[in-house]
C-alpha cells in the first residue's frame, strides 16, 4: 500500500515536471493581409491553438480556416469556398523547430529562426520564419511575421481578380503562452 | 392617297420610336438590377445565428464524442452548420478582441462557444446567468476541431 502511494506521488512529480516543459495557448491571434491598392483584404482569427516544447525547442500551431473574420461577409465566403476550400481542408498547421540558440530562463527578448512545415489547403511547404520570443517562467510571448504565396499552396486565384489580391500574403501571429496543464 | 401614305409613315415612325423607348427602359431596369445585385452581394449581411434554425440540436458530450470518433466525418457533418449545444460550463475566458469563450464539458478539450464582442451587449442580460459550473446552451456555427471543438458567432439560448 505504502509502495503504491509512493509510486503515485512519484508519478505526480514526474507529471508536473513534464507539464512545465510545455507552454500553450488556445487564443493566439493570427491575421493576414493581402491588400492591394484596389482592395483592402485583411482577416483575423483569435482562436489559434499553439504549443511550445521548451525541451525540444519545438513549436506547433494550428488554426481553423472558418474562424477568420473579414471586413465583408462576401470576402469570408470567397475565402472559405473558393480559395481555402474549408470543408475539404478545415485547418492550417505549422510544425517547426527553433534552429537558433535560445535560453528559456533568460527572460530577455530573442530573435530566432524557426524552420518547419506549413500545411494549408492540403499542401505542405517547408518554410523558415523569424520570430521574436520573450521567455518567462509562467508566460512566453511570441510574435512572428512572414509571407506566403497562395499559388505555392495550390490556391488558384482567377485572373479577373488576381490584381485585387496581393501576390504575397503577409501573415502575423501574436501568441501569449502559459504552462500547459492537461 | 398621299394623305394615307403620310399617316402610315407617321405611325411607322411612332412604333419605331416606341420600340426604342421600350428597349431603353428594359436596359435601364436591367442595369439597375445588375448594379443592385452586385451592391447587395458585396455588402451582404453576415450570418446572424439568432435568425437561423439549428440543423443539429445536441449535447456537448455528443458533439465531443462524434469528433473524437471520426474527425473527418464529424467535420463534414457539422462544419459551418448552425448547431445548438448544451453542456456544463467549465471555463469562461475573455479574449483580446473582447469576445467571450465559454468552454463546455472540458476547459481544454471540450466545446468552445464564442460570443462575438459585437453581440455581448445584446445578450448581456442572458449571459449573466452563464456561470462556471452551470449548464449553458448556445446556438452557433461549428468551425471544426483543434484541441477543442469550436462553435463561433454564438447566441446564448437559455441560462438555467
Amino acid at each position: 500500500m505504502n509502495k503504491l502511494i509512493l509510486y503515485f506521488v512519484f508519478s505526480l512529480i514526474v507529471f508536473n515536471v513534464q507539464a512545465q516543459n510545455r507552454f500553450f495557448t488556445k487564443d493566439a491571434k493570427i491575421n493576414f493581409n493581402s491588400s492591394t491598392s484596389v482592395e483592402d483584404i485583411v482577416a483575423e482569427s483569435n482562436q489559434a491553438t499553439t504549443l511550445i516544447d521548451i525541451d525540444k525547442n519545438e513549436i506547433a500551431f494550428s488554426v481553423l480556416t472558418t474562424s477568420f473574420k473579414f471586413r465583408r461577409a462576401l470576402m469570408e465566403e470567397h475565402f472559405n469556398e473558393n480559395y481555402m476550400e474549408s470543408v475539404k481542408f478545415p485547418k492550417a498547421k505549422f510544425n517547426g523547430k527553433i534552429i537558433s540558440p535560445i535560453e528559456w530562463k533568460s527572460e530577455k527578448v530573442v530573435l530566432v529562426d524557426v524552420k518547419g512545415v506549413l500545411t494549408m489547403h492540403g499542401v505542405s511547404n517547408e518554410i523558415i520564419l523569424k520570430a521574436q520570443i520573450i521567455p518567462g517562467k509562467n508566460k512566453i510571448l511570441a510574435i512572428t511575421e512572414f509571407k506566403v504565396i497562395p499559388e505555392a499552396f495550390g490556391i488558384s486565384i482567377p485572373s479577373a481578380v488576381r490584381d485585387k489580391i496581393a501576390k504575397e500574403v503577409t501573415i502575423k501571429i501574436d501568441a501569449a503562452y502559459t504552462p500547459y496543464q492537461p | 392617297m398621299q394623305l394615307t401614305h403620310l399617316i402610315n409613315h407617321k405611325t411607322l415612325n411612332m412604333t419605331k420610336r416606341k420600340t426604342v423607348q421600350w428597349l431603353l427602359w428594359i436596359l435601364l431596369i436591367g442595369l439597375i438590377a445588375a448594379f443592385s445585385a452586385i451592391y447587395f452581394a458585396f455588402n451582404m449581411p453576415r450570418r446572424n445565428l439568432a435568425n437561423e434554425n439549428s440543423v443539429y440540436l445536441l449535447s456537448a458530450k455528443q458533439l465531443i464524442s462524434d469528433f473524437r470518433n471520426d474527425e473527418t466525418i464529424a467535420t463534414k457533418k457539422y462544419l459551418d452548420k448552425a448547431i445548438t449545444v448544451t453542456g456544463e460550463i467549465k471555463s469562461i475566458r475573455n479574449l483580446d478582441n473582447h469576445s467571450i469563450v465559454f468552454s463546455l464539458e472540458d476547459a481544454m478539450e471540450g466545446v468552445s462557444c464564442t460570443i462575438d464582442s459585437a453581440d455581448i451587449v445584446t445578450y448581456a442580460s442572458k449571459l449573466v446567468h452563464y456561470k462556471t459550473g452551470s449548464r449553458g446552451t448556445f446556438k452557433g456555427r461549428c468551425s471544426g476541431m483543434l484541441m477543442d471543438i469550436q462553435v463561433i458567432n454564438c447566441v446564448p439560448v437559455q441560462g438555467n
